[in-house]
């Protein structure tokens, strides 16, 4: 089987041209292929991660972050909060454009919020915006948020692209979200092919006030295409051949380019994403808290994550990710449970199960990113301790179903989850476990008094005793069991003779900086 | 001929009505709460929400009035709006039809090129070598999956000697994946042509011509080939819908950006109002296509040409 | 998913059926010995692959992460370090059971219908038939689709979408065999004589088409076995660590650089075991019809 000798060889340059001709890519354009396709350009319309990305280059947020992950200035120059954390004034920057021409300001911002709070058709990510109850345009620059409760978690969550400023020229637009899209990012949306490609250009009206990038202006680049490669070795061909600037590369493959130089890899930091176990909590066997931990000591992440990742992702000891507010490895350390096998055997005997009573549940896997085979490693850690594990692969959408339908089955064989979350705040705490839970999870009146706490504390330090607070009690009781950060679609391989990219906190690419 | 006709297309219209029937039911196959499942991703949906999409998809009504529903807004070509992005599900599968198509008509291409040649010089060499191997290449070819094939080109043709782009739509990035589904069918049809032919070539009236004298050129061409390709032109209905099924697999293999890719997809993300939508526009697909091809084979019939 | 091959094979039975020697009309036929060779060495391997496997199909580092194939491990090691060998062995058993239980799904099913129509004849015949060939218009990739969409990704539901859409076919070629049979002087004598509705069916009819059914269940189970496959590459049927030859295939898919032999492998495999039933297929047919052995 000599399948691989003409491995990478040939006469690259001449087919690179024949290439770029064909698929009609120029030199001004950048190329970044990604697995999966947007779900819309409407930022209220969606949750993902590939949908995420691309609003994050269209649109503009109030505020950015800088490389830690903590809220900066951005089309707002600064803001103020009223003594009882339920008014936030936020002065805009002058001079913003959206991409037709018209200027950025308080009413584009209105516009959004009252767009997202619709009633007939509210965004579906309504609840992230905390308990808005209107907004006041005071001038063109001055806009005001009004709350019915304190919520800190809102200045990050206008960080964030999910707050993503639609111009109010997209009122009444047929088709926007689809055919049409205006912003005021750094790119303009010039079309999208559903399943194949979006076709971006360069905003040359663009001011860069807060967002991480060297350039202040417009991206030194005319255009940029987002095309849709679902296949990792197809990413890979096309990257050798010139056809695609950007893409996440088979994972197995990037040791290989890292020494050879072929190919320039890049990691994303502070992505904010965490993988964690959780369990269905209202039966046996995970009602008993002692299983519960049993699974947790059963886990070898380390060990996993090395066999499938290499050194590419690293274990998490928060319930909240590196980047995030309130993250502190030492202090999860110590709450947490570590690998130890003979603790788990010895909690599953205490707890009635052994040879003669095996335990036997379903592992809950997201499908993707070498995903699968994780879950087949921990199966086999599992089976060590005396755990049959079998695990059911599904699509994230999916997952969240189900996940949430389990933990309203009071009967069934027990379930416990590798689920996945993104966020830019320990806020992501209240959305999981304060009742009634976005799975319905575990509550409690303790636990949610705990974190209500957080979302009201508005001096950084209380608030961070308090976010401690929160994942202590979730780590003791083994409620939220995190396994390791980052997760997914955070490498990037890059061709050497691209400069300037990189990526933001919690995943967000930039292109501005690059030069081909 | 024109009775024969209407015929096929009153069968075709039964086949796309019991799908709409079975489209309108399949929701409700869906084990557990199928707008829960539908809507779970959505943050914070709340039981009320809930049930306002229930009503609003017309769930909670009789289900004689919800195919009714469902009817009245597939006259008005509405169906529906996908549950990821909620995007128009009709535009996005006329989107995305064209393209698998394209891809299912060159494969059937490749398919016929290929195959009626090697069925037909088999035929007209039975029993010798040729014949022989040819037919073992068939055999084997059959045999070989469309997802394996597809996975060996990609990785040699583009891979490892850079013949063809590995993405986008032009002519060039059709050649791969228009092969991998040809060359299987091609092997049906070849297997079918050979024995078409000869079933012909056993017939009196090929004697009658031998017997007059004519060269066996001329008849194989003349006569067999013609009097053969009428059962090739009806398998090649039932060809070209499995060519539909493999497009599924071979669009997943080479990002061919079709239904195909779409309808994996919207099964792994319960999407089903996407579902409903792509199964049947497939009805449409293979009914129409099926009818097409009786009118070709009623001309080539001579027993049915007649009969009009 | 396959190219579906509908030349419905309806075999006539010999006057005089003499099944001492069938076995060696089907051994007389190269494709048939092939055929029959790799179906008992694959229902071997399947039984008694826990003795022919030297280690745990799921059993995560049995050696380091790619192995090349011949060296300590015969066919390698995966990207976890489980073997290969013992993992394409293991599949042979899934491959049996996949095939095995979608093709009596279809077989039960279908086989009944197909006899229920040509006995019944009128409003049954015309329904039952008129379904079946609306069903088949629609190949079976996309009915075990819909099937999948319904129940759910797994192995066991992807082997009842194919055992679901494999029914047209039995009952299509079971009805065209069965018509011939009620229209034959025994069959009418038997009806004449008054013989109840079930013994009509199943000791007259059923024997009689038996032969055919043979023929084209043999030719099903390939079907069958590209079909599960097929599903499971794409991610709609088998779940990790479940060695089937499809899954392993498309999971190889990551490591062609690597290690090309993980994904050659099991498609040798699939390609080789589906051809053996199709040779085995026509070998029966041939074997069972007076007219080829002329």
């Amino acid at each position: 089987m000599n399948i691989r000798t003409k491995r990478w060889g040939g006469s690259l340059l001449a087919t690179a041209a024949l290439l770029a001709a064909a698929t009609g890519a120029s030199a001004d354009e950048i190329v970044w292929a990604r697995y999966g396709d947007i779900d819309t350009m409407d930022p209220h319309r969606a949750t993902s991660t590939l949908s995420l990305q691309v609003w994050s280059l269209v649109f503009d947020t109030l505020l950015a972050v800088d490389a830690t992950g903590a809220p900066v200035p951005h089309v707002a120059e600064s803001w103020e909060v009223n003594g009882a954390g339920t008014e936030y004034t936020f002065h805009l920057q002058d001079g913003v454009v959206c991409h037709d021409g018209t200027p950025l300001d308080a009413t584009d911002v209105a516009y959004t919020v009252n767009r997202a709070f619709d009633s007939a058709n509210p965004s579906v990510t309504q609840a992230s915006w905390g308990p808005v109850t209107g907004v006041e345009v005071i001038d063109p620059l001055t806009v005001k948020f009004m709350l019915s409760a304190p919520f800190v978690a809102l200045i990050p969550f206008l960080a964030d692209s999910f707050s993503s400023i639609i111009c109010d020229s997209n009122e009444g637009v047929e088709g926007f979200g689809t055919t049409a899209a205006i912003g005021s990012g750094p790119w303009s949306f010039v079309s999208w092919t559903r399943g194949d490609r979006i076709v971006l250009a360069a905003h040359d009206a663009y001011q860069n006030f807060g967002k991480l990038a060297e350039n202040p202006g417009r991206p030194h680049e005319d255009g940029l295409v987002i095309t849709v490669v679902p296949e990792p070795q197809t990413r890979l061909a096309g990257l050798l051949t010139g056809e695609i600037d950007i893409a996440e590369p088979p994972l197995d493959d990037v040791p290989t380019f890292e020494t050879s130089g072929e190919l320039r890899i890049v990691i994303a930091e502070n992505t904010g994403q965490n993988v964690f176990w959780e369990f269905s909590i209202h039966r046996p066997p995970f009602n008993d808290v002692r299983v519960r931990q049993a699974v947790a000591h059963a886990t070898d992440v380390q060990t996993a994550l090395s066999l499938v990742y290499g050194n590419l992702s690293i274990p998490e000891a928060c319930p909240i990710s590196r980047g995030v507010f309130g993250n502190n490895q030492e202090f999860c350390l110590a709450h947490g449970q570590q690998y130890d096998p003979d603790r788990a055997r010895a909690l599953l005997a205490d707890a009635g199960y052994g040879p003669a009573n095996p335990l036997t549940v379903s592992m809950l896997v997201w499908t993707g990113g070498n995903r699968d085979r994780l879950a087949e490693v921990f199966q086999a850690q599992m089976a060590d301790v005396g755990i049959t594990a079998e695990i059911e692969m599904m699509d994230i959408g999916t997952m969240n179903a189900r996940v949430r339908q389990e933990n309203e089955t009071p009967t069934g064989r027990g379930t416990f989850d590798m689920m996945t979350w993104s966020w830019y705040d320990p806020d992501i705490l209240y959305a999981l476990w304060h009742s009634p839970g976005a799975y319905r999870g575990y509550t409690s009146p303790e636990l949610d008094g705990l974190l209500e706490r957080t979302r009201v504390l508005t001096d950084p330090a209380e608030r961070e005793a308090a976010v401690q607070a929160v994942m202590a009690y979730l780590l003791e009781k083994a409620i939220h069991v995190p396994l390791y950060t980052p997760g997914w679609e955070w490498v990037f391989a890059v061709r050497p003779e691209v400069e300037g990219f990189f990526v933001a906190p919690f995943v967000y690419p930039v292109f501005s900086d690059i030069r081909l | 001929m024109a009775r024969f006709l209407l015929q096929r297309i009153i069968t075709g219209l039964v086949t796309i009505f019991v799908t709409t029937i079975a489209v309108t039911f399949l929701i409700h196959l869906v084990p557990g709460d199928p707008v829960r499942t539908m809507y779970a991703q959505s943050q914070g949906t709340t039981p009320e929400q809930i049930e306002e999409i229930r009503q609003r998809l017309g769930l909670d009504r009789p289900i004689l009035e919800q195919y009714g529903a469902f009817m009245g807004r597939l006259f008005q070509g509405d169906l529906g709006q996908t549950i990821r992005g909620q995007q128009d599900v009709l535009s996005i599968l006329v989107e995305r039809i064209p393209n698998t198509l394209v891809l299912a008509v060159a494969a059937m291409l490749v398919a016929l090129v290929v195959g009626v040649p090697i069925g037909f010089f088999a035929a007209a060499r039975r029993g010798r070598l040729a014949d022989t191997g040819l037919m073992a290449l068939a055999t084997t070819g059959v045999a070989i999956p469309h997802f394996w094939l597809g996975l060996l080109f990609l990785t040699w043709f583009t891979v490892d000697n850079r013949w063809f782009p590995v993405t986008g739509s032009g002519p060039l990035s059709l050649v791969l994946p228009a092969l991998t589904l040809g060359l299987a069918s091609a092997a049906v049809i070849a297997r079918m042509t050979r024995a078409a032919m000869i079933d012909v070539l056993s017939q009196d009236f090929v004697r009658t011509a031998e017997a007059k004298g004519l060269r066996r050129g001329v008849i194989l061409r003349r006569h067999v080939l013609r009097a053969g390709l009428v059962p090739v032109v009806t398998m090649s209905g039932l060809q070209f819908a499995a060519m539909m099924g493999g497009a599924i697999v071979v669009e997943n293999i080479f990002a061919w950006n079709g239904v195909g890719r779409l309808a994996i997809d919207a099964i792994l993300q319960r999407d089903y109002p996407l579902i409903q939508g792509f199964i049947l526009s497939f009805a449409v697909i293979v009914v129409t296509v099926s009818i097409l091809l009786d009118v070709v084979y009623a001309f080539l019939d001579p027993r049915i040409r007649r009969a009009a | 998913m396959m190219a579906v091959e509908a030349a419905e094979p309806t075999v006539e039975v010999a006057a005089e059926p003499r099944r001492r020697s069938l076995l060696r009309r089907i051994v007389r036929q190269p494709g048939g010995a092939f055929g029959l060779a790799v179906l008992v060495l694959l229902i071997l391997v399947a039984v008694f692959a826990d003795v022919i496997a030297p280690y745990s199909p799921t059993k995560i580092g049995a050696g380091p992460r790619f192995a090349d194939p011949f060296g300590a491990y015969l066919l390698g090691t995966d990207d976890l370090g489980r073997d290969l060998f013992s993992r394409i062995v293991h599949g042979a058993r899934l491959t049996v059971l996949v095939a095995g239980v979608a093709v009596f799904i279809s077989m039960s099913i279908g086989v009944l219908i197909g006899l229920v129509a040509a006995y019944a004849r009128g409003i049954v015949e015309m329904l039952l038939m008129r379904t079946a060939d609306v069903i088949f218009s629609f190949t079976e990739t996309l009915i075990a689709l819909a099937c999948v969409a319904i129940l759910g990704p797994s192995l066991e539901n992807a082997v009842i979408a194919v055992g679901i859409a494999g029914i047209p076919y039995y009952a299509r070629t079971t009805y065209a065999a069965a018509l011939v049979e009620t229209g034959k002087p025994y069959f009418e004598g038997a009806a004449a004589s008054g013989a109840g509705v079930f013994r009509l069916i199943f000791v007259h009819l059923l024997p009689n088409v038996l032969p055919t059914i043979i023929v084209v269940a043999t030719l099903g189970v390939s079907m069958a076995i590209l079909a599960a496959a097929a599903l499971s590459f794409l991610g709609l049927g088998a779940q990790p660590p479940d060695p089937e030859w499809g899954k392993m295939l498309s999971d190889a898919r990551d490591f062609f650089n690597r290690a090309p032999w993980l994904m050659f492998v099991p498609g040798a495999c699939i390609a080789v075991t589906v051809l053996a039933f199709n040779l085995l297929g026509d070998a029966l047919r041939e074997a069972l019809d007076p007219r080829a052995r002329r």
